[in-house]
């Protein structure tokens, strides 16, 4: 279908924000009477625009086409002719789109009068805040000899506090400096040294000592075995595990200084 | 305080300070009147800066005021080459606003009946510029989201108050559309 307005429309495609901007365009183009449209051509103008758009590969909107079927409907409906109209069917079947396309263009025109008044009022500048911090009277408080005393004394209490709890902590870190390798390997071999047989388990209990020492006092025994100073068994699985002097003891060589890691 | 001509000096120096709009129950505690008195005050006051050879004015915005310049004098503030032009607004959203500002509040699907298209994106810009914002949930099935105008739209389209907005026209009903037949 080419018509002129489909020239029109591929020369200058105006880009409209709906079915009723596209209307309003095509009735103002055609000067229209909003309330009498003229729904042969309306619609003819209005496809030939949809057209167009495909023509250019334009993506056309759902709405678009709902509204190309709701100006279809109205125009078959006027080519009937009417049978016995009731009451509701006498109403002009254009009217429904009239109204919308008036109360539409109530808006529109108004979008244009805020438009304006953005123009207009862009032009005012204002300053940007100060920082004004909020005093409040309910802050003040009174001071007295009293009141001091007893704030620094609060303060003093919880200074004490707060040292105490940093001690603590020191000291964990103390103990924990003090489980080294080298000290189990040589707490080991003086019990070695005594010829006796030792049950890890009781030298290392985790009741009476950390659960570092214990792990440092078995990698000390592994080391120990490992350099032939020492000889261990464990009967069973999970059972207690023996220490008992090694091949290497009866040597007066002392063991070997290890790397020490923990 | 005692004159009238005091207590204005008291307010040109708080709203200049203040930079923001200044509240009228603010304005009343700080000039130590009633809110009736103090907006007197005020309209008088906006009413002398407007009709005074000054080059700043107090807008009232919502139940506040705010010093600014007077927009006639842009060109020349534009000189000092520090001021930000804003970003303007697409038809759609200016369409949108218009059907938010006289409805308010409204929801989605209100807006998009009267636009005849989707009005998502449109929206979603408009909150983020401030313009509009959620104002609860409509008591409809799905409870849709309301929308409404915020200080900012006043603020931007030279408006007061919402009670400020022009008039729409009503437009002239149709004969046909009066005179339903009625046999």
């Amino acid at each position: 279908m080419k018509s002129a307005l489909t020239d029109a429309c591929t020369i200058k495609l105006e880009n409209f924000e709906g079915p009723f901007d596209l209307l309003f365009y095509l009735i103002e183009k055609n000067q229209i009477d909003i309330y009498d449209i003229p729904i042969n051509i309306i619609t003819e103008q209005y496809l030939d625009y949809l057209n167009a758009m495909q023509e250019l590969d334009l993506e056309i909107a759902s709405e678009f086409l709902v509204m190309a079927a709701t100006l279809l409907h109205i125009k078959s409906r006027m080519l009937l002719p009417e049978k016995e109209p009731t009451e509701e069917e006498a109403a002009d079947p254009r009217e429904e789109l009239i109204i919308r396309l008036l109360e539409y263009k109530k808006y529109k025109e108004y979008a244009k009068v805020l438009g304006e008044r953005e123009v207009k009022w862009s032009k005012a500048h204002y300053k940007l805040p100060e920082a004004i911090p909020a005093v409040s009277p309910e802050n003040e408080i009174e001071v007295s000899p009293a009141i001091l005393r007893s704030y620094m004394l609060e303060l003093l209490k919880k200074y004490r506090e707060k040292r105490a709890d940093v001690t603590g902590r020191m000291q964990k870190i103390l103990n924990r400096e003090k489980v080294s390798l080298k000290a189990k390997v040589r707490e080991i071999l003086e019990l070695l040294g005594q010829g006796i047989r030792i049950c890890f388990s009781k030298v290392f209990s985790i009741r009476k000592k950390s659960r570092l020492e214990v792990a440092t006092g078995f990698l000390a025994m592994l080391e120990i075995t490992k350099a032939g100073y020492a000889a261990i068994e464990q009967p069973v699985p999970f059972g207690e595990i023996y220490i008992t002097p090694g091949r290497k003891n009866d040597d007066t060589d002392p063991m070997p200084i290890i790397e020490d890691d923990m | 305080m005692s004159s009238i001509t005091d207590t204005e000096i008291i307010i040109e120096a708080v709203l200049f300070a203040s930079g923001d709009p200044v509240p009228l129950d603010k304005l009343a505690e700080i000039i130590g009147h009633d809110r009736k008195t103090t907006k007197m005050i005020m309209s008088n006051l906006v009413y002398k800066y407007q009709n005074s050879p000054r080059g700043i004015m107090i807008r009232q915005i919502d139940d506040g005021y705010q010093l600014c310049t007077k927009p006639e004098m842009d060109e020349y503030i534009q000189k000092l080459g520090t001021v930000r032009k804003r970003q303007g607004l697409t038809p759609a959203a200016y369409e949108t606003l218009a059907i938010i500002a006289y409805n308010q509040p409204v929801t989605r699907a209100y807006i998009e009946q009267i636009r005849g298209v989707n009005s998502d994106s449109v929206i979603m810009k408009l909150v983020e510029r401030n313009l509009i914002r959620e104002a609860g949930r409509d008591d409809a099935p799905g409870k849709p989201k309301l929308y409404e105008t915020t200080e900012e739209f006043l603020r931007v389209f030279g408006f007061s108050s919402i009670k400020d907005l022009p008039p729409l026209e009503m437009n002239e009903v149709p004969e046909f559309l009066e005179n339903v037949p009625l046999d």
